[in-house]
């Protein structure tokens, strides 16, 4: 971020954080059925995760390179675990 | 003149040093995600991983997280501090910074030490072999930034000459802070 533009709200966001860093622990201790609290527990870490990026890392403010440069690993990873997928349900399909 | 390089804005007006510093995250994006992949594929394939982690310290965990989370807050009001030409504030916001980094891998430091005398050492089972790797790079990658962090704070420290220095070394400060997001539910919630 060039200097001299104004700065998201710095505070505001670390509440949010610190918010979310509560939620995801609550949902942690959730009684019943488990995929219910591990949605939680994800959704709020990929909105930290989020928060941090678009926020203190200012890619709210980035062109279209740096987005590329972030982007293009992440795709890298999916097709990583896509790769890797069929090894999983081979071993739990195996006797 | 290395400093001067990095300000230099190329076509699209950023900086060639955040190009740089974005293009090194990418990489590590992939060393990360990596381990992660697999630990999930693994995870999900195999029993008896959710009683392992059991053993872990959620509450210490999650402490760290907190102070991740805030050693990210800090580190960017440094930024706002350089910009300004602030050099006290800034002292003040990247030395929290570095004193959060010191704390992280302090509790760190107690969690393998509880673990590895109730027996759970790196070759205790697939899960510990996992956990110490994910963390363990983690924390050379904390044990990194706050090298960075003490190499800005003694180049900028006294007059702020490099603002955009700063911000450098906070870009992967955030990016240390974005693993443990991941790893904590990894690891001790799920």
């Amino acid at each position: 971020m060039a200097s001299g533009k104004a700065h998201p709200n710095y505070t505001a966001v670390w509440l949010w954080l610190l918010a979310l860093l509560g939620l995801g622990v609550a949902a942690s201790f959730l009684p019943g059925g488990r995929t219910f609290a591990v949605l939680v527990i994800f959704a709020t870490a990929l909105a930290k995760a989020t928060l941090v990026a678009a926020n203190f890392m200012h890619l709210r403010f980035e062109p279209a390179l740096i987005y590329a440069l972030v982007l293009i690993p992440l795709l890298f990873l999916i097709v990583l675990a896509a790769a890797l997928f069929p090894d999983f349900v081979w071993h739990s399909l195996a006797p | 003149m290395i400093a001067r390089l990095e300000a230099e804005g190329i076509p699209g007006g950023i900086t060639a040093g955040k190009v740089g510093v974005w293009w090194f995250l990418a990489s590590e994006i992939m060393v990360f995600g990596g381990l992660i992949t697999t630990y999930i594929v693994f995870r999900l394939g195999g029993p008896g991983w959710a009683e392992a982690s059991q053993h872990l310290s959620t509450t210490l965990a999650a402490i760290n997280t907190l102070v991740l989370l805030t050693s990210s807050f800090t580190v960017v009001q440094a930024f706002v501090a350089a910009e300004r030409g602030d050099a006290r504030a800034l002292r003040m916001h990247l030395g929290l910074t570095i004193l959060g980094g010191f704390i992280f891998l302090g509790i760190k430091a107690v969690e393998y030490t509880t673990e590895i005398r109730a027996g759970f050492t790196p070759g205790a089972g697939i899960f510990w072999s996992f956990y110490y790797m994910m963390t363990g790079l983690h924390a050379l990658h904390v044990l990194g930034g706050v090298v960075v962090n003490g190499v800005v704070l003694a180049t900028e420290g006294a007059k702020v000459k490099n603002p955009h220095r700063v911000e450098l070394a906070g870009l992967y400060w955030h990016f240390v802070d974005v693993v443990w997001i991941f790893l904590f539910p990894l690891l001790y919630l799920v």
